[in-house]
């Protein structure tokens, strides 16, 4: 059986010698750090439309990506082969951001990870490859859902269902030797349909998606994706705009979770406050929020859209306080924040593939239930809007301003839920509205929907929130 | 051995790679096959406050196969390029094609409709030639005489780029269609702060095929100019207002409809426009044209993604729906003709003689001006929207303050028909040729 170094050295034709003289060349001219990014992943698609599976098709996509460092610069390039001369290439190129040589003397010296061989932990195990089975095996998966999603409510006149997977092999390596592999899973189903009414229609999309293998597909997951579809729709035909303006904003369990993603999340990555442009900047260790109020980065939940067993630096996944008690404690860092700040990396340098440096990024974000009920927060509001289904969501790092999209939700007058309302958008400003949380419920909820970050790259990404009442939002309307 | 030295266009080699991939995939078992080589070269310089901060230099190679086997389709591709593992590839994807369900709509375009006078690729006069001998030391002095720094701003971010792309598509019925074209790039993004500690920022660009027409030399100026602006944000009350959206952010407001229009949202009766064709849904003032074959300008193409010659046409003629997006399978799957997949250098005529956003806040007196958006989404099915804005109160034509965090909803059918006026300011480097709108009775929220 071959050994698991073997299998990675194998795909990119690479050994030891190899990635040490590649290193070696890219900091020739200079540079105090070089690390390597090797990835061979292979995507799968399906898409159900009108009744049947008539495309689909897969996808190679290959090669190595080399960064210099030098100081807090970055010089980068990429090959799509791992032929010696193209990746010598690409060294060359790389350091051409470094104008003398200094010693190799790599970021990260404080790094928890050194000397670690491979992942210790395994929060994406295959039990079921994608790699192993031909498409043909996933169309009755499709056909049954579609099914499954037609049965539940007689209007629906489309229904379209996606089925995309992919796994990565990734190798990386650096000047500090460090040698860290890894594969990375990730399945994805998304339907949307259409339903008419009395002349008018409506469209619903749902999605899950999990780093897992294609043991994710199975009955379950049909009937939790088909039962979410069809649920709200007679609310959704019946919903108006609300009369817009500044009130009160129940955020439901789950997907509300793109509020701290927009308003807290990208304000909180250390590249943007090692530039000074985020409203965050300079409030570390202040009080931003309530006391009692945890904000948590997660790349430890296993399975979840937003896991690592290591960031694309090579540092481990893990959990990251930002805020605790309410109080600023921790910005997400790649390698060149924490080496500003003087801190450990938090295991954030991400990047969409081979092809881009890595950035400071989130994974799973959300925060910890509180001790309210959220009918308790619901009542307490006498005019607001209650929201629990989303669209996208934006961010102004300077500014801090922030809106998400927001599909369905209630009207809340007097503590209760009344009419039901749709196609709004919500804005605020992220310090303002972490101020102005007036209560968090005890029902946290991490969703599980296809959720992609997309800051200058677009990497997986997932949130959480219990149900929480904020003051003063912009609510839009007639 | 540089990376910039590789050759930035398709070579020979690499054409005949794509003809040799056809010719076996036919060998294999496919009735009818679609190749798209595509190449691109690009070369990055980033700048933070007066100094380089990142380089990249990116070389992508792809290709693109769609088979047609056995009355089924699927899609594939690599960037793995050698000859053998492609082989492979081919036989694996046309199995795979066998086991999906049959679809007698999936076809190759007609080959009267594909285009037939893009076969150097230069046809349009979009590639640069300096692209050939621009050095690696040019580009740093460019983008390092672009800064603006120090300026008084906390931080200023830019980015120069050129890149040069190319792209070959080829089919079983003998289409062979290339396009080629350079593009040269400077961005800016700055922010200041005011004197209680609060953050604005604001942006400027400029993107050409042709070096010599990149405007870099003010570009960082113009930012931190239009950041400094935003600083004494004042709250406005909601209501329904006239509002002016600057051509700078104007597509946000078109590209649904454009949407609507395409075959996918129609056939899946996911648009608010269904059979719209032939109707007058739009003001009489409103027409929209399609101009992909005018030489010279950013975003113009020969032909589409199948291969298909693109023409000038309206969209949208004195407010008239003209036209619809049908690629080849979706116009079989609704019964119609084919027309293009989409809409390529889309232009927004003028309406009311103003030329400048200056004259046209001047004949609006009152109003909000929006100058960028800030998050949100409409419903396809129903065209209702609603959109976080920035930009400043008006009054009198001029400029009181900048306003923020507000909202405007509605739908986009009707906006379009409280349309009032335009200027005629739209900028060359922007895709879609969309000039100042002025549109009546807007409800804002705030």
């Amino acid at each position: 059986m071959i050994n698991p170094k073997e299998y990675y050295f194998n795909q990119f034709q690479v050994d030891t010698p190899v990635l040490e003289r590649l290193v070696q060349e890219a900091l020739a001219s200079g540079g105090s750090y070089c690390d390597l990014f090797f990835e061979n992943t292979t995507y799968g698609s399906l898409l159900l439309r009108d009744g049947a599976v008539t495309s689909g098709g897969n996808h190679i996509d290959y090669g190595v990506g080399v960064r210099v460092l030098s100081g807090e610069k970055t010089g980068y390039a990429y090959s799509e082969s791992t032929a010696w001369e193209d990746m010598l290439a690409c060294a060359r190129a790389a350091s051409q951001i470094a104008s003398a040589p200094v010693d190799v003397s790599p970021y990260g010296t404080r790094n928890p990870s050194r000397g670690a061989p491979n992942p210790a932990a395994d929060r994406y195990p295959i039990l079921q490859s994608w790699r192993g089975a031909p498409l043909s095996a996933f169309l009755p998966f499709l056909q049954k859902l579609e099914q499954a999603v037609r049965q539940r409510d007689t209007r629906i006149v489309k229904v379209m269902a996606n089925l995309a997977f992919q796994v990565t092999d990734v190798l990386m390596f650096n000047s500090a030797r460090e040698l860290k592999w890894d594969t990375r899973p990730m399945g994805s189903v998304s339907v949307t349909a259409v339903f008419r009414q009395n002349g008018q229609s409506e469209n619903k999309s749902t999605s899950r998606s999990f780093r897992q293998g294609a043991e994710m597909l199975t009955d379950a997951l049909i009937e939790e994706i088909a039962a979410e579809l069809a649920h709200g729709i007679d609310d959704r035909f019946a919903a108006s705009r609300p009369q817009g303006g500044c009130m009160s904003v129940v955020m439901g369990a789950g997907a509300s979770g793109i509020l701290l993603h927009e308003a807290m999340g990208h304000a909180f990555e250390a590249d943007f406050n090692r530039k000074g442009t985020s409203i965050f900047a300079d409030k570390m260790g202040m009080q931003i929020c309530p006391r009692g109020i945890q904000i948590i980065d997660d790349g430890t939940l296993a399975g979840n859209r937003g896991a690592l067993n290591f960031d694309d630096e090579g540092i481990p996944g893990q959990k990251t306080y930002m805020v605790e008690d309410g109080v600023l404690t921790s910005y997400l860092h790649d390698r060149i924040s924490a080496a500003h700040y003087g801190v450990r990396p938090t295991g954030n340098g991400r990047r969409e593939s081979f092809r881009y440096a890595p950035i400071p990024r989130m994974r799973a974000t959300y925060m910890e239930s509180g001790s309210a009920k959220a009918t308790d927060l619901i009542a307490e509001v006498s005019k607001g809007v209650f929201v629990d289904e989303f669209s996208n969501g934006q961010v102004q790092i300077g500014e801090g301003d922030f809106t998400f999209y927001v599909k369905s939700g209630y009207l809340i007058e007097n503590g209760r839920l009344t009419r039901p309302v749709k196609d709004i958008n919500i804005i605020g400003n992220g310090p303002e509205a972490l101020a102005h949380i007036r209560g968090v419920a005890d029902d946290l909820i991490v969703d599980s929907g296809a959720w992609t970050c997309g800051k200058e790259q677009s990497v997986p990404v997932s949130c959480g929130i219990p149900t929480v009442l904020i003051d003063g939002l912009t609510v839009g309307g007639e | 051995m540089s990376i910039n030295k590789i050759a930035a266009t398709l070579t020979q080699t690499e054409i005949d790679l794509a003809q040799y991939c056809l010719a076996f995939a036919r060998q294999a078992g496919a009735q009818k096959v679609r190749i798209t080589l595509s190449k691109s070269l690009m070369n990055l310089i980033g700048l933070l406050n007066g100094e380089v901060d990142k380089t990249a230099h990116a070389l992508d190679r792809s290709l693109q196969l769609q088979l047609f086997v056995e009355g089924r389709y699927g899609a594939f591709s690599t960037n793995k390029l050698e000859k053998e593992g492609l082989e492979e590839f081919i036989r694996e994807a046309i199995d795979t094609v066998k086991m999906l369900q049959e679809d007698s709509c999936r076809d190759l375009p007609a080959p009267e409709r594909v285009a037939k006078d893009a076969r150097t690729g230069r046809e349009l006069g979009l590639y640069d030639p300096a692209y050939d001998t621009l050095t690696a030391e040019q580009r740093r002095e460019m983008a390092l005489a672009s800064c603006h720094w120090p300026c008084g701003a906390i931080a200023e971010e830019g980015e120069y780029s050129d890149s040069v792309f190319d792209t070959l598509t080829i089919d079983s019925q003998g289409l062979y269609a290339r396009h080629t074209e350079t593009s040269f790039e400077i961005g800016y993004e700055t922010t200041v702060e005011d004197a209680q500690g609060n953050h604005f920022s604001s942006y400027w660009w400029d993107a050409t095929p042709l070096l010599k027409d990149l405007q870099w030399k003010d570009c960082a100026e113009i930012a931190y100019k239009r950041a400094l602006a935003q600083v004494g944000v004042q709250d406005t009350t909601g209501g329904k207002y006239t509002v002016v959206v600057d051509t700078e952010c104007a597509s946000t407001l078109l590209t649904p409809v454009l949407n609507a229009l395409g075959g996918f949202a129609l056939q899946q009766k996911n648009s608010f426009l269904l059979e719209s064709l032939g109707k007058q849904l739009f003001p009489e003032q409103l027409t929209i044209l399609d101009l992909p074959r005018t030489a010279g300008e950013t975003g113009c193409r020969l032909f589409d993604s199948e291969g298909v010659a693109t023409r000038e046409m309206p969209i949208i003629d004195k407010g008239v729906v003209k036209t619809y997006f049908l690629n080849t399978y979706i116009a079989s799957k609704m019964g119609m003709a084919p027309t293009v997949e989409d809409a390529t250098r889309v232009k927004v005529l003028p309406v009311g003689g103003y030329k400048t956003l200056e004259e046209l806040l001047e004949a609006t007196g009152d109003c909000i001006l929006v100058t960028g958006f800030n998050g949100g989404n409409s419903n396809p099915v129903t065209g209702n929207f609603s959109y976080g804005i920035e930009g400043f109160l008006v009054r009198g034509g001029k400029r009181v303050h900048p306003v923020r965090e507000l909202l405007i909803t509605g739908n986009f059918l009707q906006l379009w028909n409280n349309l009032v006026a335009t200027a005629d300011d739209a900028r060359p480097c922007l895709s879609k040729l969309i000039p100042s709108l002025a549109f009546a009775n807007v409800d804002i929220s705030a």
